[in-house]
């Protein structure tokens, strides 16, 4: 028999049960749109991530002051170390470290013609950027000297809000810079405002790294007079000599400190994320396998109950010579339209729905908007995924099909 | 006559030796069938009668090769089909049989033509022939300006028309009918009667009718007497005329019902 003529009758008997077939249709769009826009926002997702820390040098060590045990409530120092000038020596001495750059930082608040913006302020050597953020460059000035003690240099976002259609601050401009802490007083707490006026040097240019475009850069003594730190650093950028050389390094550094100290690198912050990301994906995957699954029983079901339903038409094809195989191919057609188009149309609708997820979700937050990635083999493989499990799910109602007697084309009703 | 009726190997459409059915349900065996014997020749039209329960559907059963006998041969068109295989035995009722039913048992949601060539298809005729075939039947069922309407629409007596239509296409050995105006009034049943007397005279097709219609029984050449599975007496029809029924063209037909 004829392929299409095969095609042909299954399309009609589909056309008969329109609600019935749109909704099935339906229930695979589901399944596979929902597979498509989780895995666009997954590939998204972890280009952002790879993005973000790819802008940070490969060789770089993040050490910060005794393990700080990040968890529920505030952070809580469990170790006994300071990072002061006497560790940066210290460390500068390690072998396989080329250099060492230690900073201050804190949260302030930036006032300029009326508007303020709240911004991560940190202080350190300028010249040495580059080492921590090879992709670092100023857009227009200079970087402020290693004892200014009022310069400073904005990231691109804090210059360029993406909220504001004019630039929130301009090269040369004088901006305040507000910073609130808590002093004790005679048993009683009080809330201190701290007020400092800062030249803008200097403009870094986008980046497109969240944290470096969202910083706002002093000297290192400009940073530990606003913050009253008193030489007790918030960490030390230790950059080696070589980036495979990290772990050895590491293990020096723990040699010295042992778990007082945190340590920390680009490449194991993004493994973490990623690991974290991963699982995050897992169960989000499993929740679109599951919607795949209910769309294959929504195609048992109806094909079933259309089986069910035109036992007498069976019986009467078989009477007059549709053979079991003609009769299972003829639902597996049913099925395989279904499949079909609800694959392709989940396609299509998945990669939408990613886009308006990305909207709905709270992902979009200001510099941390991504977009979906779809990559074309993963389509395929959702397609597919998606196409073949329909065919599987007719498979049961078809062969119920094709045994159906003949003889019941003769019973009266 | 057929080119199948000069054939004189093939002399008879049906042969059944010492035909046995035993339906077992449970613990109890039902012998529907016990020893029938009956010849259908190329070119006949014959009737098979018998109250219910006297192994009717059996033997339709067996005669529309939809089933096989317990024990004996059943032959049609010079084959056994107790001995064919499943598939084999599609192909062969595809071929050889013409069914039509009480409750035509058309496709409501396929047009007229979809539902003849139906049979067509499954065989792999070509495209062109199977158009011209149908519209070519259609034309002898009168319902030649029909075939683009769908089923639901069309008269009772219209609907059976398509069905016999559909049951020539493949040009089979035989037509076999299950009670073909069972579901029809009078007059329309009438109307099919002839149109089967007269494929039966102008075409020379093979048909076995089985009814409990004594009336349309005896305007058939023979009429076997089926009682408690075996055949009991085998009549001749008393109407039946050698000379053509009154109103038997498919014009008159139409014209006819239009009129109703």
């Amino acid at each position: 028999m004829n392929p299409l003529e095969l095609i042909g009758l299954s399309f009609g008997a589909l056309k008969e049960r329109r609600l019935r077939s749109g909704l099935t249709i339906l229930m695979v769009i589901i399944g596979s749109s929902l597979m498509t826009s989780l895995n666009g926002l997954g590939g998204g997702m972890n280009a952002f991530i790879e993005d973000q820390l790819g802008t940070l040098g490969a060789n770089v060590l993040i050490i910060s002051p005794s393990g700080m045990q990040a968890g529920f409530g505030p952070p809580q120092e469990t170790g006994k170390i300071k990072l002061t000038s006497q560790t940066v020596r210290t460390i500068e001495r390690i072998h396989g470290i080329k250099d060492v750059i230690p900073f201050f930082s804190g949260y302030a608040v930036i006032k300029s013609g009326g508007k303020e913006k709240s911004v991560q302020i940190t202080g350190m050597d300028q010249s040495k950027l580059k080492y921590i953020s090879p992709k670092a460059e100023l857009e227009s000035g200079s970087f402020v000297s290693l004892h200014d003690p009022s310069g400073i240099v904005l990231g691109h976002n804090i210059a360029y809000p993406s909220d504001l259609d004019k630039p929130f601050v301009k090269r040369g401009q004088t901006v305040s810079i507000e910073f609130t802490k808590v002093e004790s007083e005679g048993g009683r707490e009080k809330i201190v405002v701290e007020r400092k006026s800062f030249q803008v040097k200097g403009i870094l240019g986008e980046l497109g790294d969240i944290f470096v475009d969202n910083q706002a850069l002093v000297s290192l003594a400009a940073a530990n007079d606003l913050f009253e730190k008193g030489g007790t650093y918030d960490g030390i950028y230790g950059i080696t000599r070589n980036s495979e050389e990290n772990d050895e390094v590491e293990g020096r550094i723990r040699k010295i400190y042992g778990e007082n100290i945190g340590i920390s690198s680009p490449k194991a912050i993004a493994e973490t994320i990623q690991e974290v990301m991963g699982t995050f994906g897992t169960f989000i995957s499993a929740i679109a396998a599951v919607s795949m699954f209910v769309g294959a029983v929504g195609i048992v079901t109806t094909l079933y109950t259309s089986v069910m339903e035109r036992t007498r038409e069976v019986g009467l094809l078989k009477a007059i010579g549709y053979g079991n195989t003609v009769i299972l191919l003829m639902f597996l057609t049913e099925s395989m339209t279904i499949g079909f188009l609800g694959a392709l149309l989940g396609l299509g609708f998945g990669a939408i729905g990613a886009y308006v997820l990305i909207e709905v979700l709270p992902f979009g937050v200001g510099a941390l908007s991504f977009s979906p990635r779809f990559l074309p083999m993963d389509l395929v493989e959702i397609f597919l995924i998606s196409f073949v499990l329909s065919i599987v799910a007719g498979l049961y109602p078809a062969w119920r099909a094709s045994r159906l007697s003949p003889i019941t084309a003769l019973r009266k009703e | 006559m057929t080119q199948r009726a000069k054939d004189g190997e093939k002399a008879f459409a049906i042969e059944t030796h010492d035909l046995h059915k035993i339906f077992v349900a449970g613990m109890v065996k039902v012998h529907a069938l016990r020893g029938v014997n009956m010849k259908v020749r190329n070119g006949e039209l014959i009737s098979v009668v018998g109250p219910s329960g006297s192994g009717k559907s059996t033997l339709l059963n067996m005669l529309g090769a939809l089933d096989r006998p317990t024990k004996g041969k059943i032959v049609i068109d010079g084959v056994d089909i107790a001995r064919l295989k499943d598939h084999i035995l599609s192909v062969f009722r595809n071929r050889r049989i013409g069914f039509i039913f009480q409750t035509y048992n058309l496709i409501n949601r396929s047009t007229v033509e979809k539902n003849v060539e139906l049979p067509a298809i499954v065989r792999g005729m070509p495209k062109k022939l199977r158009k011209r075939r149908v519209q070519e039947l259609l034309n002898v069922v009168g319902l030649g300006d029909k075939a683009n309407r769908k089923p639901a629409i069309l008269s009772g007596g219209e609907q059976q028309r398509v069905a016999i239509a559909r049951a020539l296409i493949n040009d089979p050995a035989f037509i076999l009918a299950d009670e073909p105006t069972g579901n029809l009034d009078t007059k329309t049943g009438a109307e099919i009667e002839n149109l089967l007397i007269q494929l039966n005279k102008e075409r020379g097709a093979t048909i076995v009718i089985v009814t409990h219609n004594l009336e349309l029984a005896d305007k058939t050449q023979r009429i076997l007497h089926l009682r408690d599975g075996v055949i009991e007496k085998e009549i001749p029809g008393t109407t039946w005329s050698s000379g053509l029924p009154q109103i038997n063209r498919p014009g008159d037909m139409d014209s006819a019902m239009r009129e109703s």
